[in-house]
């Protein structure tokens, strides 16, 4: 049986007309694209074909795109880029509870160098709802960093109000739109986002290629530096086939949205459909509806302990998910911080299992997955014997 | 009665998030079902409200989540710690309650040190355990009680006994290398290090403790029943475990 790959949200798999202009692109332009002969011009000509690719992905003008090396680079670039710009040791930040680590860890650091950095709170969904961050900014801050769809699970925050709100109180709005880029729409013409993160391998793209939105006027202090590159954001000699990749990733993403989204969110719903009724206490994580297209977190009352005996029993079977660990030496293996942020105490917020959907998933693998986890989750040895209802597992 | 939503009240993306090709299917399905609305991701919450008799599921004011924190995380308090005061007393659990000392696993292990014995003894033979086995269990019963499956790797065995003494190292070895499954086992003792206390341990007295890597982070007891002072800190053996 072939392996069904439903952990789209930690990366995607290369889309195959992606790999052939990487592939094209690389043997292609030999030359730097800081160099002034034919080689190198071809090569930069490649590369800002590919960067207005890009910016059309969000509406942005071209050179409003900075690339970097991941969606991680971006994420410090925005934060401290931006910070050092406004004053290094008087900024106030307010940021979410549910941030990737790209960006609660990079706030931590910014704590640690005299930044304010003021977290907020989460409804019970995932949700930073905007009049969090209005009491917030009550007390002026420069800088308001909150992602555009969480990962873990997969609600699509309101970036529109949010940013919105931030710009009224006159604060730069960064967002870390990695998981939401080339999955939902986004205009950074009519939301007022000053900083946005990307990165190519969550949208079928390379790894190791990310860019940072930089709205036109903002200022930013390079993190990076060296040969002056990127307008002098960041140097380093361009990744070519990797921006090339990026390009026509982007590019296939914005052409085929609608459809691969509207296709992913039936696939989305018929498997939490097909596993809320199949599994008795099987409970959905995060928003029903507003979330990401093919996102999918569940738990399931009395087995959120054995949650590593379900991710191996699954990757037996053939099937790649993402879950929470075993009790672990690695900090990595600490409840999540956004189950915990959403109220979940932390046994639960050990137990989830995340099932995500992508371009080339097919009703058919939903299907042999919804026959494959039922017996998976029925053979784990329950923290108890007492059926659980799943209403009252907060 | 309410005016019928029509294309130009929607955002007119034709984005497909809400599971329909375009805004005009949208319309079209609202017809037959109301509840649909709220499937629009850009439409806020207010808008879905005010579109209210529309709406099978009208919007309601959010709650922060229960335990979601408001406290500010500064340099001395990380974001990941925020629901701590900015002042907190240390030595208190998850769960706010107090403990008397850290338990940290030997440097040189990879991980917090336990001694076990599987409810079955005999699957120590049974399954050939030997030293550098990856094992998984659960620490079933009066000791100690936790809900989570653990995974880590044998440092000795005894045949005779059935007794483990592994290092808890998480799930990662598990996938690379495979497992044994003790199924149950009874947690019989903790060896480590004590470097943060507020007490000064002895040995035969009984403490609450916080073992470092608890991903629970839940509170343990136990009875010292070896103790050495060391530059490294106090090195310590517990038996007679329970959580809380």
């Amino acid at each position: 049986m072939p392996r069904l790959y439903f952990d789209q949200a930690a990366t995607t798999p290369l889309d195959p007309r992606v790999a052939a202009a990487i592939r094209t692109a690389a043997q292609e332009f030999v030359g730097n694209p800081s160099s002034l002969h034919t080689d190198g011009r071809a090569a930069r000509s490649a590369v800002e074909h590919a960067r207005a690719q890009v910016a059309a992905l969000i509406n942005a003008a071209p050179e409003e795109i900075v690339f970097t090396a991941s969606g991680t680079e971006a994420d410090n670039f925005a934060l401290f880029g931006a910070v050092a710009e406004l004053a290094p040791s008087g900024v106030r930040l307010v940021t979410s509870a549910i941030e990737h680590p790209a960006v609660h860890e990079t706030c931590r650091h910014l704590g640690r160098q005299g930044a304010t950095v003021d977290s907020l709170p989460v409804d019970s969904e995932g949700v930073v709802q905007p009049e969090f961050l209005a009491d917030a900014l009550a007390t002026p801050a420069q800088l308001v960093s909150a992602m555009e769809a969480n990962n873990i699970v997969g609600a699509i925050e309101p970036i529109q109000e949010l940013s919105t709100i931030a710009r009224e109180r006159s604060a730069l709005f960064h967002t870390d739109a990695v998981q939401a880029a080339g999955h939902i729409p986004i205009d950074v013409r009519t939301t007022p986002i000053d900083l946005l993160s990307l990165s190519a391998h969550k949208l079928n793209g390379p790894k190791g290629i990310g860019a940072l939105y930089v709205r036109s006027g903002v200022a930013m202090h390079p993190v990076v530096h060296g040969g002056g590159q990127e307008r002098g954001l960041r140097s380093a000699t361009e990744n070519v086939a990797g921006i090339v990749g990026f390009g026509m990733a982007a590019e296939i993403a914005k052409a085929e949205m609608a459809h691969d989204a509207a296709r992913l969110v039936t696939l989305r719903d018929h498997l939490i459909d097909g596993v809320l009724a199949r599994i008795p206490g099987a409970y959905l994580l995060g928003p029903r509806y507003r979330r990401l297209p093919g996102h999918v977190c569940l738990a399931f009352a009395g087995h959120e302990g054995e949650a590593i005996k379900l991710l191996l029993a699954l990757d037996e079977a053939g099937v790649a998910v993402s879950t929470g660990s075993a009790c672990s030496a690695s900090h990595r293996s600490q409840p999540s911080h956004v189950l915990r942020a959403m109220g979940f105490d932390p046994f639960r917020a050990r137990g989830a299992l995340r099932a995500t959907l992508g371009r080339f998933n097919t009703a058919a693998e939903v299907d042999q997955f919804l026959q494959l986890l039922p017996p998976l989750v029925s053979s784990l040895g329950s923290i108890t014997t007492l059926r659980t209802s799943p209403s009252n597992e907060r | 009665m309410p005016q019928p939503i029509s294309v130009a009240d929607l955002p007119g993306l034709n984005c497909g998030v809400c599971g329909l090709r375009t805004c005009a299917d949208m319309v079209d399905r609202l017809a037959s079902q109301p509840g649909y609305l709220e499937r629009c991701i850009h439409l806020s919450n207010h808008r879905i409200g005010a579109a209210g008799s529309h709406s099978d599921r009208p919007a309601a004011p959010k709650q922060a989540a229960a335990t979601a924190p408001q406290v500010a995380c500064t340099a001395s308090v990380p974001c990941a710690t925020r629901s701590a005061p900015a002042t907190a007393v240390p030595f208190r659990d998850s769960l706010d309650r107090e403990f008397d000392f850290y338990l940290e696993h030997f440097p040189e292990d990879p991980g917090p040190r336990e001694i076990l014995i599987p409810h079955n003894p005999m699957l120590t033979r049974e399954l050939a355990i030997q030293r550098g086995d990856i094992l998984l269990g659960r620490p079933l019963g009066m000791s100690c009680g936790c809900p989570i499956t653990h995974c880590g790797v044998a440092m000795e065995v005894d045949l005779r006994t059935g007794v483990i003494v592994w290092c808890v190292t998480g799930p990662l070895q598990t996938r690379e290398r495979g497992f044994k499954d003790l199924g149950y086992y009874i947690a019989e003792g903790y060896e480590g290090l004590i470097t943060k206390s507020r007490v000064e341990p002895k040995i035969g007295m009984r403490y609450f403790f916080q073992p470092r890597m608890c991903m629970l982070q839940w509170r343990h007891s136990g009875l010292v029943n070896y103790l050495n002072r060391t530059a490294a800190g106090w090195q310590v053996r517990l038996e007679g475990l329970w959580i809380g």
